[in-house]
């Protein structure tokens, strides 16, 4: 499962640019797979008979995508302007290195240095429109050789283990999520199984929509990565969940209030099998169960994720357990599924 | 129907988004004797049906109240919460609240924060340390206001009249069915408050040709109004023309208007200028569907204590009817 | 293509009151297309049939709805009302056409300069401050101007120098006289997909009306078309673009790359000249909404340029709806039987 993960986060796959990810899961999957297609909006769904007959009405999804960066004009010296594909805290974008276009050109969001800054610049953070991207271009021409409009950016970010049973890397959200629906689709099931990897969660929930819409599913589990803010500056109230605490069971987030019944089989799974759970101790996000509870005439959402550090930064940090406990549940509620 | 003890019963039922069971049993008990067919959908929506042979019309009232959900117990047994719709700290403050298992408790909040937000608001439930409050209080559990509902005159006074007197209206109406040919849904849909989640899916399975939403308005007549509504109280049916998330169809509100005066009901037209309801959603069904609204101008919306006139609300009952035994074939 | 944009601009019809500008954009496409009708929402709906078996259908779409306000109140004769879309400061001493049956004039009131002091001069008004000059007794106003009544910008339709024209709603029948002249381009062709035609209602408050259209007709494939800013002294750097230089071809999450690749590489065929507009999130069109709808639809937008967004003095140049209108022909045209591609 990790090796998995681990794999799944060097991929590029900004919004809208999923490619890299979807191509190494279809590779994977579909020779374990019945069917396996991608539709207009780049969302794979791939289709798994299970040893109960059930059709579409089981769907389990991850989002393929991450945050990224894309370039929307070149300056006159050759320095890239872009925008964020995904909400992304320019904070965390000072200084970092991140590859730019197909062919991944080495670029690094540079700051003017400290001693070039007032007193009063120092203490505010740049506007986005003020920030660009070296790529080393001497000129707009140099840049427009090497770089289109619309090239999307990615950051730069190894995969680390690190601490203890900790993983640094980039697109934790929702690689983590990806990685549980690859391995359940490398095991033999216990009730036919529709795995939706969708394409373009961060700019909305945008492939959720239709994949949804198309399978039509009852019931559908969304395999998430979640905000961890479980700092020591922060008071208890605010630390929303904890890296470490084991997999985070939905129940309410900005977008969906997940079916009560399901939450509490998740709840029970979890602890008849001795598996930590925890749920969320503040209202906030959302998740392609948003785009699917409300579909045609509804369906009934569940959701587990991991508690991730730093989302939709270069270097997030999960714990490994964690991850592992998420697929472990995850296999626990298709059983149940299968059961009922 | 007894207005006030009907009203009484709704309006106390529990019932806040996510958590509508409460007040859906109400609602069903209440409803089945005027309906063919009574259903609840995946969302929990319930939908009732008297069956006819013209065309389909959706009438909707949304169910849910706003409230407030526990977040997180400190180490003090003080409960955090996150809001449960639009629920404006400032409003909020102070209000009694009870849980579904009926623990009861205050909403409070730290007293130097600049400008209170919801998130910031805290329940009080009487506990003196997180272990007395773990007894009584669950991450997860909803609380609602626990206000009283009075007569005040020909007004009423009371928590939760959104939406729960238009769940009044839509059953005054359906008292009224037995000749109508139409075929007629009632949906007293759920998570409404929250995103006008539950009519989307209600609508989409029905697929009506038109659509009625029935909630509560604002108003221009509390104290130093900002004229963001332009409905009052006391004059009548509101008929909506727009809000947040909706453009009636003019033919639509022009019907609605001529009915009204063929009928001698007291109307008024209602542009609001926030807040959202139902007809949104519905509007925007499948290839469209003929939507309107059909309001209860209420007074001071979302705090502990709203308040609403009862002709207004016979008016809206009296309009709604009409309009489900209109000839629509034209 | 300036008496078309005449006939459409010089209609009022906001957002949700759209009929009078569909009736106008009816007849202009009626003889363009096998079938017309209006749909649930008002919107307008035209196809042109290829008539080749399991066609796959594109839709073309410009919204036929203007900014405008709307009536809220009324105080001693003077209208109160909301704004859908207008800006804010456009309003003092600005003439309206409320539109009641017949239609009667209204002035924005503003207070005179010798009763302001010179810090009130410098801001912008609020709407809360702004009323409608009707000239009428509290009681006429009642009983003439129901609340909810409508209102657009009262304005002329001008030639600005030799290649520009200036008129209201321009935002988005200019767009609308594209689809039309692409129609009339495709007349003589015989395009493998069947093509749809709309002229949708309600994009200003939401892009409701595009996505009811999109929810019933099941289009394979669509186009938004709209407008984008055009560059002004005080523009910003990004973000406007060059009048009479040629459509805009956003790029970005919310259009499929294979039609933005495909409406490029048709333009270079053409030797027309186009800009590209990248849009990180919504493209703030009936693309966002378009995009979505059923199993999700593969969605491009293509914009003319315009000055002055959302005001009674939108300027465009016809040649860059003529060159937008060129290039959706060529595009409809070489659309073949494609399967899902990105």
């Amino acid at each position: 499962m990790i090796e998995t993960l681990k794999t799944l986060c060097t991929l590029s796959g900004v919004s809208s640019r999923e490619d890299q990810v979807r191509d190494y899961i279809r590779r994977r999957v579909e020779p374990c797979a019945d069917s396996a297609r991608t539709d207009s909006l780049g969302n794979l769904i791939v289709f798994k008979r299970g040893a109960k007959s059930a059709g579409n009405r089981l769907m389990l999804c991850a989002h393929m995508d991450e945050v990224g960066l894309i370039v929307k004009s070149v300056t006159e010296e050759g320095y890239l302007k872009f925008g964020c594909v995904g909400g992304i805290d320019r904070r965390v974008l000072l200084g970092k290195r991140v590859t730019v276009g197909e062919r991944e050109l080495p670029g690094v969001i540079g700051l003017k240095a400290i001693h070039l800054t007032s007193q009063e610049e120092r203490k505010k953070v740049p506007k986005l429109t003020d920030l660009y991207i070296d790529i080393g271009a001497k000129s707009k021409d140099e840049a427009q050789e090497l770089v289109e409009l619309g090239d999307v950016c990615t950051f730069v970010s190894d995969t680390v283990e690190f601490g203890n049973g900790m993983l640094k890397a980039k697109a934790i959200d929702d690689r983590v999520g990806c990685a549980v629906l690859v391995k359940l689709l490398e095991e033999s099931l216990p009730i036919d199984c529709t795995f939706v990897f969708t394409a373009m969660e961060e700019v909305g929930t945008r492939g959720a929509f239709g994949a949804a819409f198309s399978v039509t599913p009852e019931i559908a589990l969304v395999l998430e990565g979640t905000t961890a803010a479980d700092l020591p500056a922060l008071e208890p109230e605010r630390q929303v969940c904890w890296a470490g605490k084991g997999p985070v069971l939905s129940w309410m987030d900005g977008g969906t209030i997940y079916d009560r019944e399901l939450f509490e089989l998740l709840r029970s799974l979890a602890e008849k099998n001795n598996l930590p759970w925890q749920m969320k101790h503040y209202v906030s996000g959302g998740t392609d169960g948003k785009a699917v509870q409300r579909t045609k005439s509804g369906v009934r959402v569940a959701g587990i994720s991991a508690a991730v550090r730093y989302l939709h930064a270069p270097s997030s940090v999960c714990s490994i357990s964690d991850a592992e406990q998420m697929l472990d549940l995850a296999r626990l509620f298709v059983q149940a599924m299968a059961e009922r | 129907m007894d207005l006030m003890k009907t009203l009484t019963q709704l309006v106390t039922a529990f019932g806040p988004s996510g958590n509508e069971g409460g007040i859906s049993q109400v609602i069903e008990e209440l409803a089945r004797p005027y309906v063919d067919e009574i259903a609840r959908d995946i969302m929990g929506n319930l939908i009732c049906r008297k069956r006819g042979t013209g065309p389909r019309i959706m009438f909707s009232a949304h169910m849910d109240s706003i409230g407030l959900v526990a977040t997180h117990i400190d180490e003090k047994g003080f409960v955090h919460v996150g809001a449960l719709g639009g629920v404006s700290a400032g409003e909020a403050l102070y209000a009694p609240v009870r849980f579904q298992n009926g623990v009861c408790g205050l909403i409070c909040a730290p007293e130097d924060k600049g400008t209170l937000k919801a998130a910031d608001l805290l329940i009080d439930v009487g506990a003196a340390s997180f272990e007395e409050a773990k007894k009584l209080v669950q991450v997860g559990d909803a609380a609602v206001y626990d206000t009283p509902i009075r007569g005040a005159g020909n007004r009423v006074i009371s928590p939760y009249l959104d939406n729960r007197v238009s769940c009044l209206v839509l059953l005054l109406v359906m008292e009224r069915l037995a000749g109508a040919d139409n075929d007629l849904y009632f949906v007293f849909s759920v998570q409404e408050e929250v995103g006008t989640r539950g009519a989307k899916t209600a609508a989409w399975a029905i697929d009506p040709e038109y659509g009625i939403a029935v909630d509560v308005t604002g108003v221009d007549d509390e104290p130093g109004s900002k004229h963001q509504a332009s409905a009052l109280c006391g004059k009548g049916a509101a008929v909506k023309i727009m809000d947040r998330s909706v453009i009636c169809a003019p033919a639509l509100v022009d019907r609605l208007l001529a009915l009204a005066d063929a009928e001698g009901i007291l109307v008024q037209r209602d542009v609001l200028q926030m807040g959202g309801t139902d007809a949104g959603p519905i509007q925007a069904t499948r290839a469209g569907v003929y939507t309107g609204g059909i309001s209860i101008p209420c007074r001071y919306t979302h705090t502990p204590t709203e308040m609403v006139d009862l002709g207004d609300v016979r008016a809206c009952a009296d309009l709604a009817a009409a309009f489900a035994y209109c000839n629509l074939q034209s | 293509m300036e008496e078309i944009l005449r006939a459409l601009c010089g209609v009022g019809a906001p957002s949700g009151f759209e009929r009078p500008a569909v009736l106008a954009a009816r007849e202009l496409l009626e003889p363009l297309v096998d079938e017309i009708w209006i749909d649930r929402l008002g919107s307008l709906v035209g196809v042109r049939r290829c008539g080749k078996p399991g066609a796959k259908k594109l839709l073309l779409d410009a919204h036929l709805d203007e900014v405008g306000l709307v009536v809220t109140g009324i105080k001693d004769g003077f209208l109160r009302f909301k704004a859908n879309g207008v800006d804010v400061r456009m309003l003092p001493d600005r003439e309206m056409t409320i539109l009641t049956q017949p239609p009667i004039l209204g002035v924005v009131a503003c207070l005179p300069p010798h009763v302001l002091s010179a810090e009130e001069r410098e801001k912008a008004p609020e709407i809360k401050d702004l009323y409608v000059d009707t000239g009428l007794s509290q009681e006429e106003a009642e009983r003439r101007i129901p609340v909810g009544t409508p209102m657009v910008y009262r304005t002329d339709f001008t030639a600005l120098g030799e290649r520009q024209l200036c008129a209201k709603a321009m935002d988005d029948r200019a767009c609308f006289a594209a689809l039309l002249r692409t129609a009339e381009l495709l007349r003589d062709q015989e395009p493998d997909v069947d093509l749809y035609i709309v002229g949708s209602a309600c994009e200003e408050t939401g892009g409701v009306g595009a996505r009811v259209l999109a929810q019933g007709l099941s289009p394979d494939f669509c186009v938004a078309v709209d407008v984008t800013h055009g560059k002004t002294p005080d523009s910003p750097k990004e973000g406007a673009f060059v009048m009479g230089s040629g459509p805009v071809v956003g790029i970005g999450p919310n259009m499929a790359r294979w039609m933005v690749r495909r409406l490029l590489d048709e333009a270079e065929k053409l030797g027309l000249a186009v800009q590209k507009e990248v849009m990180e999130g919504s493209s703030g069109t009936n693309g966002w909404e378009l995009q979505i709808a059923n199993e999700g639809i593969a969605t491009a937008v293509l914009s003319v340029p315009l000055k002055y967004m959302h005001t009674p003095v939108e300027v465009v140049e016809p040649g860059d709806i003529e060159a937008t209108a060129r290039l959706l022909a060529a595009f409809a045209e070489h659309l073949g039987g494609e399967e899902a591609v990105l």
